[in-house]
């Protein structure tokens, strides 16, 4: 689903974000970045919804290489990938519903889909009876769970997740989690970006740590730390 | 595009409009058309001015002194053979002095007492362009038949120089109007878009296409744009039809523009400009925004 070959990311002064990356993530994984603050967790994240393009290398996505996309195409590669952020992005003077249904609205889906589609979103991520309400008078969780139905609404391929559980208390973060891992057993590939040693030691999924923008692990069945 | 989606989107446009503080753009962008349609109808109308005059401006060819009558017809087809001529009149010895005759009015008793007719055949020669007057009076003067020409260079060259000038000047002032009217609105639409950059990223990590999230901006700008344009088009044209009607009355003589033609196509022209205003100043604010 996600192929990297060699790639290099090196920001404006010089700053290197990630050095010589291979990384290879099925359909269907679910896959933790770890590592500390500028290790390059986000800038990977960025490179798979285009968000930056490689300086050297190669990123594949569903088969495209990214960084050979024409403009016009860049939002086709968007409506197949969500992405969600630990500042849930919400649009303030829209209720949950709309800013769920802004998604569809903005790829000019019919009204009858954005019907449809908007409450099964809602449903999924028990916020069916808020849908009237607006962001502010949610909690941090329940936002966030907006955010989840908004980037799931249209059936991605990927959710990409930059550290999305940054914000909330434990047990907020356990139940974004349990989501999360929902939507991936329903086939969807999760590529989430995380400080939180507790969600990565307690889901035992896939971990790719980062350090100075290199991989320097990658177990299947991981932990936040490395275990001798 | 969709329609319910272009419909949708106009809307947000137009509340947008509400919102910002579009009045003083439409204004400065009213203001800087004024200027351009009022150097644009100086111009046509300094161009119809020199249009009259270059099509009175005239070569005289003087033939030499007994010529035979097939010289003087190979001498016309010369001359009218030369590019940039328009028509070509053979004026008699007869001819010369009846018209010496008519321009010395009162005083051309004398003419009677001349034991002989001293003045020389000639042609009168009329051009397309009087800008070509040096060029096509030197290749007259090299016919052999031809003794002498006459016409006013100085004159032409500085009526067509004039012109020149005045385009020019009008042509900067049109960049100039362009550049500056299109900052301001972009200005405008700047406030618009900073009030929107969560939406407008959230729009592309969600896959909206630029078109999709310029559409509302650039119609703002462009319906921004179309009023001041309009404005001006309205003031232009009141007071241009008043003053053109003031002129002919107290200067008949002068040839001012007032066909609605040529009055139309200024305003269309400042509508255009107008809306490329806004155009141009929609791109500018939302451009870096769609970065993302």
């Amino acid at each position: 689903m996600v192929n990297m070959y060699g790639v290099t990311k090196v920001f404006p002064g010089n700053v290197e974000a990630l050095r010589g990356v291979n990384l290879n993530i099925d359909k269907g994984d679910f896959v933790f970045i770890v590592g500390p603050s500028g290790s390059g967790k986000s800038t990977l994240l960025s490179l798979i919804y285009r968000g930056t393009v490689p300086t050297r290398g190669h990123v594949l996505v569903a088969g495209r290489n990214v960084a050979r996309l024409r403009w016009r195409d860049v939002p086709m590669l968007r409506r197949r990938i969500g992405v969600i952020f630990q500042d849930y992005k919400l649009l303030p003077d829209r209720s949950v519903y709309d800013n769920v249904a802004f998604a569809l609205e903005v790829i000019e889906a019919s009204p009858k889909e954005i019907e449809k589609k908007v409450p099964q979103a809602l449903s999924m991520v028990g916020l069916a009876h808020k849908a009237s309400a607006m962001p502010e008078e949610l909690a941090g969780g329940e936002q966030q769970r907006v955010a989840i139905a908004r980037a799931i609404v249209n059936d991605p391929l990927i959710l990409v997740a930059d550290e999305p559980t940054g914000n909330l208390d434990p047990d907020t973060t356990l139940d974004i989690m349990d989501l999360l891992c929902d939507i991936n057993v329903r086939g969807t590939t999760v590529v989430m970006a995380t400080h939180n040693h507790v969600v990565v030691d307690k889901m035992r999924k896939r971990v790719v740590q980062l350090e100075r923008g290199m991989i320097v692990r990658d177990e299947r069945w991981g932990a936040y730390c490395h275990e001798a | 595009m969709k329609l319910r989606t272009v419909k949708s989107l106009s809307g947000q446009a137009f509340r947008s409009l509400k919102k910002t503080p579009s009045v003083t753009s439409i204004i400065v962008v009213m203001a800087c058309m004024l200027v351009l349609s009022s150097f644009m109808l100086v111009a046509v109308n300094l161009t119809r001015i020199g249009n009259e005059f270059q099509a009175g401006v005239q070569i005289r060819a003087f033939l030499s002194p007994d010529m035979p009558p097939d010289a003087v017809d190979r001498t016309h087809a010369a001359i009218q053979a030369i590019p940039g001529v328009a028509s070509v009149k053979y004026v008699g010895k007869d001819e010369a002095l009846q018209r010496l005759g008519k321009q010395l009015g009162e005083n051309n008793f004398f003419l009677g007492d001349l034991p002989r007719n001293p003045l020389p055949e000639s042609f009168d020669i009329s051009l397309l362009r009087a800008a070509d007057a040096d060029r096509i009076a030197a290749a007259v003067l090299e016919l052999d038949e031809v003794s002498d020409v006459r016409y006013a260079p100085k004159l032409v060259d500085r009526l067509v120089g004039v012109l020149r000038i005045f385009w020019v000047v009008t042509g900067i002032i049109a960049v100039f109007v362009l550049v500056g009217a299109s900052l301001i609105v972009s200005n405008t639409i700047k406030l618009t878009v900073f009030a929107r950059r969560k939406e407008i990223e959230i729009m592309k990590l969600v896959g909206a296409t630029d078109a999709f999230i310029l559409f509302p901006f650039v119609l703002e700008g462009i319906i921004i744009g179309l009023l001041g344009a309009g404005a001006a088009a309205v003031i232009v044209g009141a007071g241009y039809q008043g003053l053109a009607k003031w002129i002919s009355s107290v200067a008949p003589f002068m040839p001012i523009v007032t066909d609605s033609g040529h009055l139309g196509l200024a305003i269309v022209i400042m509508l255009c400009f107008g809306a490329a205003v806004g155009l141009v100043g929609s791109n500018i604010s939302t451009k870096r925004y769609l970065k993302v």
